[in-house]
């Protein structure tokens, strides 16, 4: 079996997928736990059953007494949590508590954070995807011990059966004859072949159980981007063509509406990353999306698809899509569409002009921004004389930020609320125990998302969240901020989107993201 | 047996000695032992565990103490030893030492190993997705190895002994490390003979024919005692029992979801097999036939067993589903706390898929005798063993 860990070892590398987004599994949340804002991250194990880390920062000064974490299964017919954890306060940090999930079964869960203090509680709600994205490799100096451990007890096991035969039966200080030794090294040969017919069983085990594991790694559904052309207008085609979502008996639960869209769609350049849409494909069945495309210059573009399911699950489809044809004329399929052909600002720093004149900038400071760390992503617009403005909400949040490294390993879409879906976080805010039937709850938030129409950026909203549907329509902040922490080192691109005066307008920056030390 | 005929009162008389090494072998056997079936408790009451929980902790002082101890003892012998410790031992690498020494020796580095192993998978493929893994198992193979080793130490005291009637307490002490063996097989058998529930479906019989006798009867050719497998048997009953009593009496609260059932105390192990009716069988056996017929007594043997554990526990296991059986005494009727309760509880699982049919019983005595005729050969190796 060790032989096996050192064949690991030598493949060596940790793959990373993740559910939503690509290349980060970690979640970021800001928002609200009743009177208390907090920011809540959660390091995802990796693998299910794993265990999760979980740490809580209150962002106000505020007494609080105890901070309480709970994940619950989506299905309300398994769920049946036991009762919340108490996070600990983290040793020198008044305001920082940590926590251990545990999460045992693959699929979506809804973290509740209450925090217990002088004003009262107050839950926030943060959706967690429980998937096994990476396959952990033996590291070298574990792999020579158990080797060597291994040759150890083989060999003592060999050697305690020639003992046995030997010299255990004889009486006190007898010598062994001959035919006992003969018998000895017979039995210690039979031994020889059984443990190692046993060691090589117990190989093939292990093989087994990581062939499996690395089977049920997560992967997002596939999907296959086509384009065709109509009456001169290009129009992009995503399909859902995985075989467990055509399938129509398929485990998976409906799509429901994010930001009032089934589908986000980012379209961004191969390599050079100059050229960037955000779209908004319309359904023609569960299976099939069109969205017009843009007048993007030719090229290869890959294509990130963020979907969430009623089961509150979010994941990122990719897919290539070459672009080989002129774009004519575009006339939008969904108003909250956008695109740009800005191909970064390493030359003029921190501050970029945007589309309608005004500007934007990233007050990322003077420190190198580094792996793990908590990225200073704040963002100031301000109109042609140079005052803050006030920005309108887009699809619900005062900006999205989407940000990819360079060669496509890392790509992921915030918000305000960091990098949780906020159609995730309301299916675990108003699931009902009697939404055991697919579709139920999909279509009371469709419903939902017809009714309240666009609104402001702010705190409110069931589930604690800047912006959260349901909340008071709030004028969105001059200023923008994303929770988030870079999750590998590398040179990135940032597009930072937001809305003023019904346009929407797109900020481009460049930033080199160091190692974590 | 070379004892029945002289009088208790007179083996009684001698006082044994107990090597400080032999008890702490015996300690440690008995904390692993603990360990684990606390642990199965654990997971079945609480769920959700780390490394330092007191059960694995029970478990790893077994590793560790036996490991010690014999550690230490080989060195003395090696080192220091005088010429009659040094011949009551064996050679390995160089090194003297008993060989239940190395037995227990060999476990306690299987152990060790096992830990960071263990941990290591849980970190790699998830935690506990199978109970059933190769760290598991080499923590098995070692805790089964310082048991064995325990078993060989006071073994060879028994056989060293000059007089024709060894000290009770070797006997006793040899029966309860027997004991101890028929727990690991309870153990592993969880799921096929551990609840009463399964007492009316064949694989019970199967599993209990082919997995018991060799214990027994080993016990009954190896251990010199009037009664050395009721013995063995009792002790196997009272195991169970004294950790039934206890574990109910620790508070408990479930920590994983799902929680379908709210338990708040912790689930003791299932109600012990009556083995003592089958083993009171064996003895009977082996004592009217005596030695040198061991394939017409492995025959017998397997067949007594069969015979007796069926009726025993075809009728017994409808009294522990039975309302009577409800209590603290017999601890039944306790279920994990992810179960959803039912009226499953109190009926015969897999009675109707799995039925005890006259084949069924017939290959259920096959195994039996094979397993009686593997514990004869062991019990004669025991019998012989003196180092």
């Amino acid at each position: 079996m060790t032989g096996r860990g050192v064949r690991l070892a030598v493949v060596g590398a940790i793959s990373l997928v993740a559910s939503a987004h690509v290349g980060s599994p970690d979640t970021y949340f800001e928002g609200t736990a009743g009177p208390y804002p907090v920011r809540v991250i959660v390091r995802s194990p990796g693998v299910v059953p794993g265990l999760a880390q979980i740490t809580v920062r209150l962002l106000a000064p505020q007494e609080v007494r105890r901070v309480l974490v709970l994940p619950v299964y989506w299905d309300p017919r398994t769920a049946a949590p036991p009762p919340p954890d108490v996070a600990e306060r983290v040793p020198g940090d008044s305001t920082l508590y940590s926590a251990a999930l545990w999460l045992m079964t693959g699929g979506s869960y809804g973290v509740q954070v209450t925090v217990e203090g002088a004003v009262g509680s107050g839950t926030a709600l943060v959706p967690v995807m429980a998937v096994a994205t990476r396959r952990l490799a033996l590291d070298k100096p574990l792999g020579a011990a158990l080797l060597a451990l291994t040759a150890f007890l083989f060999i003592g096991a060999v050697t305690l059966v020639g003992a046995a035969v030997k010299e255990s039966g004889l009486e006190p200080g007898v010598p062994p004859d001959r035919r006992r030794t003969l018998r000895s090294h017979v039995a210690m040969g039979v031994a020889t072949v059984v443990l190692a017919l046993a060691l090589l069983g117990g190989r093939r085990w292990w093989n087994g159980v990581d062939a499996a594991y690395r089977t049920g790694l997560f992967q997002p559904l596939h999907a296959t981007a086509t384009l065709r052309t109509n009456g001169g207008a290009r129009v992009l085609r995503l399909a859902i063509d995985d075989t467990s979502w055509t399938n129509p008996k398929r485990q998976w639960t409906p799509l429901i509406p994010d930001h009032g869209h089934l589908v986000h769609l980012f379209l961004v350049r191969d390599s050079t990353l100059a050229g960037f849409a955000h779209l908004h494909p319309l359904p023609l069945d569960s299976i099939t999306f069109e969205s017009n495309l843009p007048p993007l210059e030719s090229g290869r573009y890959r294509l990130y698809a963020d979907i969430v399911h009623e089961s509150g699950f979010a994941q990122t489809l990719v897919s290539m899509v070459d672009i080989s044809s002129a774009g004519g004329s575009w006339r939008p399929s969904d108003a909250d569409d956008a695109w740009t052909a800005e191909n970064g600002q390493r030359a003029t720093g921190n501050v970029v002009t945007l589309q309608d004149g005004s500007t934007m900038t990233w007050e990322r400071g003077d420190a190198p921004i580094r792996v793990d760390h908590d990225a200073p992503l704040q963002f100031v617009v301000a109109d042609p004389k140079g005052q803050p403005v006030t920005l309108e909400p887009y699809m619900g949040m005062a900006g999205h930020l989407m940000l990819a490294r360079t060669d496509g390993a890392v790509f992921v879409h915030l918000h305000p609320a960091g990098t949780v879906s906020l159609a995730a976080a309301e299916t675990f805010a108003l699931r009902q125990p009697g939404d055991t039937v697919r579709g139920a709850l999909g279509k009371r938030l469709t419903a939902m998302e017809k009714g309240s129409g666009e609104q402001g950026a702010g705190p409110g909203g069931a589930s604690g969240m800047p912006g959260a549907h349901g909340g008071e329509p709030l004028p969105a902040p001059r200023s923008l901020s994303f929770p988030y922490a870079f999750p590998q080192p590398g040179p990135y691109r940032l597009w930072v989107q937001v809305k003023r005066s019904g346009r929407i307008l797109t900020g481009v920056f460049d930033v080199e993201v160091r190692p974590a030390s | 047996m070379t004892t029945t005929a002289l009088p208790a009162a007179r083996a009684a008389g001698r006082a044994a000695a107990l090597p400080w090494y032999v008890a702490a072998a015996l300690v440690a056997a008995t904390s692993a032992k603990v360990g684990v079936i606390w642990d199965i408790s654990w997971h079945r009451s609480i769920g959700r565990d780390t490394f330092w929980t007191p059960a694995h902790m029970a478990i790893y002082l077994g590793g560790v103490l036996a490991g010690l101890a014999c550690g230490s003892l080989v060195l003395k012998t090696t080192f220091a030893g005088t010429p009659e410790d040094r011949g009551a031992s064996v050679r390995f690498w160089g090194f003297r030492g008993p060989l239940g020494v190395w037995m227990s020796i060999w476990g306690a580095f299987a152990m060790i190993t096992s830990a960071p192993f263990d941990n290591w998978w849980h970190n790699a493929y998830g935690l506990d997705v199978k109970v059933l893994s190769p760290p598991h198992v080499l923590l098995a193979l070692g805790i089964w190895a310082i048991q064995l080793g325990a078993l060989f130490l006071v073994l060879s005291l028994q056989n060293r002994d000059p007089a024709e009637e060894p000290p009770r307490l070797y006997g006793l002490l040899a029966a309860y490390m027997i004991a101890i063996l028929l727990q690991n097989v309870a153990t592993i058998g969880i799921e096929q003979v551990g609840f009463a529930n399964l007492a009316h479906n064949a694989v019970y019989y199967k599993v209990a024919a082919g997995g018991v006798p060799f214990l027994l009867v080993a016990a009954g050719r190896g251990i010199r005692l009037r009664w050395p497998t009721t013995t063995a048997a009792a002790c196997y009953m009272a195991f169970s029992l004294v950790l039934i009593w206890i574990l109910q009496l620790a508070p408990a609260t479930p920590k994983l979801a799902p929680v379908f059932n709210p338990v708040t105390h912790l689930i003791p192990p299932p109600f012990p097999l009556l083995l003592v009716i089958p083993a009171v069988a064996i003895d009977l056996v082996m004592r009217r036939m005596g030695r040198n017929r061991d394939w017409r007594l492995s025959v017998l043997l397997g067949v007594a067993f069969l015979a007796t554990f069926f009726v025993t526990q075809w009728f017994f296991t409808e009294f522990l589903l039975g309302p009577h059986a409800r209590n603290y005494f017999f601890g039944v009727d306790q279920w994990d706390y992810s179960s959803r309760l039912g009226p499953w509880r109190y009926r015969f699982w897999r009675a109707d898929t799995n039925p005890v049919t006259p084949t069924a019983l017939a290959i259920a005595a096959i195994l039996a005798v094979a397993s009686a005729r593997i514990g004869l050969w062991w019990g004669n190796w025991m019998a012989r063993l003196r180092r």
